[in-house]
């Protein structure tokens, strides 16, 4: 099955289903699948392209573009909104694409940008043709291509197939229970894999989705989980941590009816699980852990009657993960390999990152380690080691640590480099609200809960950690 | 500004935290690294370290090296607090 499949099935199902809620618009099934052929057929023109580029915020015009794109039977470059001039002429020149098409704010952005030759053509124009002659659908065996964040290094091309699609979302809901009677609400950018994992899981399952634009407005996220009677709801771990400034009677009311909340393995203060086991009358708290190249790879689900706050779960149907080491122990901490059918055969035009896939297995440059009863917990990764005079340290340990201090919203560990030490700990920490908490007050908690090699040597109070729009840390720019 | 007193208190309790085994009758201001039982670059580095945070201060790679006890470390941050 691929994703034109999924849709096809729910407008044989229930057609008149409202499938997507955007602000005021509403589409059904039926709807949805009407035009997601109009637009195959409208961009008949591009045929000779293997790859179309998109760029969109949030709307039912990027999925009917999204999808549009798959049944004309080519794959998808999903690219950010938030993308430098520099990284889509180099996303553009790797990928080969020679087209992009667009939303109307991206179009006027886009043609700011001198180096970008490609042509551009809007969503809403393509959706306007008429163009009677019908395109039959022949679906790629690629669906899309996602160039990685690049929180460590140079960002590749990873090219996602319909199988792995169907494979991983079967896997999402097998694990996390979706069925045609969940309302989802989708905060989230789906240029990434897991806003799209969310889009494909719906979609699997015919529930209906609720895009908001982004997470920015937490008033409003908690207003449509009244207002649309959310179910689930898929989130980062920041946005879940920032959510507990509210009163909790106020929060407590907003989620009675939640039987799920989602996020992904960006690591989540052990405070904030627990909080929300409080919270979750009907439901549970979830996170999974994953790469674009091996999407949903373990889940977890923070039930009451597990006590695991830090672990990323146990491997997912069909996924094994191997933990490899000098001692050959998956209990002992080492590089995480990762096989299965929701892994990627190869990158997309990088040799050099191919080599990082060997007969079957991904070596995902994670390090963690799995408990006795076969729960997995992180690191870190590999290349974001600190070595302090000889001692190596996982920035994850402190910032874990000390993200559980009271009056400490957020913090960050790194290496800087010291003459007698060769590197020490560097920690960037930010308060929350009205917190009065001082430098010393973090060391004394530091020095009563982590070896002395990893007591920072230096503490900073910033007012902003740099990040991509999922939470993970973009370590290069720390200072 | 700390007075004389505040800094020794401060300190004292530097050294308490960072060697959580420290008898508080076996605290002295004479006591010497060698004497201490977990006193290595790693506990030098922590000591500074709060030091630094402490009295809001930096303390050079010369200043630090310097440090053999407790004394040593009142007699610097003191020159800083002057």
């Amino acid at each position: 099955m691929n994703l034109i499949d999924f849709l096809r099935k729910n407008v044989e199902n229930h057609g008149d289903k409202v499938a997507i809620i955007d602000n005021h618009k509403e589409i059904t099934f039926f709807q949805l699948y009407g035009e997601v052929e109009k637009f195959s057929n409208n961009i008949e023109i591009l045929n000779q392209e293997k790859i179309i580029s998109l760029v969109s915020e949030n709307s039912i015009s990027f999925i009917i573009a999204y999808l549009g794109i798959i049944n004309s039977g080519k794959i998808v470059h999903l690219i950010s909104p938030e993308i430098s001039e520099m990284n889509l002429f180099n996303q553009l020149k790797s990928s080969e694409s020679k087209n992009i098409i667009c939303n109307q704010l991206m179009k006027n952005k886009i043609s700011n940008f001198d180096s970008i030759k490609t042509t551009i053509f809007e969503i809403e124009e393509i959706l306007l043709k008429h163009n009677n002659k019908k395109v039959k659908s022949n679906v790629n065996e690629l669906a899309y291509l996602i160039y990685t964040s690049g929180t460590t290094s140079e960002p590749k091309g990873v090219t996602v197939s319909h199988s792995m699609i169907e494979f991983t979302t079967k896997n999402i809901v097998k694990m996390l229970g979706y069925s045609s009677s969940d309302i989802d609400l989708l905060p989230l950018p789906l240029n990434h894999s897991f806003g799209l994992g969310c889009i494909h899981t719906s979609l699997y399952v015919g529930s209906t989705l609720v895009l908001l634009k982004n997470a920015s407005n937490l008033e409003e996220i908690l207003e449509s989980l009244k207002k649309y009677k959310i179910t689930t709801l898929a989130v980062i771990p920041a946005t879940l941590t920032k959510i507990l400034n509210f009163k909790n009677e106020k929060i407590k009311k907003y989620f009675s009816q939640i039987r799920l909340i989602i996020t992904n393995s960006t690591a989540i203060p052990k405070k904030t699980v627990i909080q929300y086991k409080e919270i979750l009358k009907k439901g549970n708290l979830a996170t999974y852990y994953g790469l674009t190249e091996a999407s949903r790879s373990t889940f977890m689900i923070f039930d009451k009657n597990n006590q695991r706050e830090e672990s990323v779960g146990k491997c997912s149907p069909n996924v094994k993960i191997e933990i490899v080491n000098e001692e050959k122990n998956n209990l002992k901490i080492g590089d995480i390999l990762i096989k299965g059918d929701n892994v990627i055969k190869k990158y997309w035009n990088n040799i050099e990152a191919d080599k990082n896939i060997f007969d079957g297995w991904l070596k995902t440059g994670d390090t963690g380690y799995f408990d006795k009863e076969g729960y997995l917990f992180l690191k870190g990764r590999s290349d974001e080691i600190i070595n302090v005079g000889g001692e190596k340290v996982m920035p994850i340990e402190i910032e874990q640590s000390v993200k559980n201090i009271s009056g400490v919203e957020d913090a960050v560990a790194f290496g800087i480099v010291h003459e007698v030490f060769g590197q020490t700990i560097k920690l960037n920490v930010i308060k929350s609200k009205n917190s009065d908490i001082d430098k010393s007050q973090i060391l004394s908690h530091c020095i009563k809960n982590l070896e002395k090699f990893k007591i920072p040597s230096k503490i900073d109070f910033v007012k902003k950690i740099p990040k991509t729009d999922y939470g993970k840390v973009k370590r290069f720019m720390l200072k | 500004m700390n007075n004389e007193h505040e800094s020794k208190e401060i300190i004292k309790n530097i050294f308490f935290e960072v060697f959580p085994n420290l008898d508080k009758n076996d605290f002295s201001w004479e006591k010497e690294q060698k004497d201490y039982e977990n006193w290595d670059s790693f506990a030098q580095l922590n000591l500074i370290t709060f030091a630094e945070a402490k009295f809001d201060i930096s303390l050079t790679l010369e200043e630090s090296i310097e440090i053999k006890s407790a004394n040593d470390l009142l007699k610097i941050v003191k020159q800083y607090l002057v």
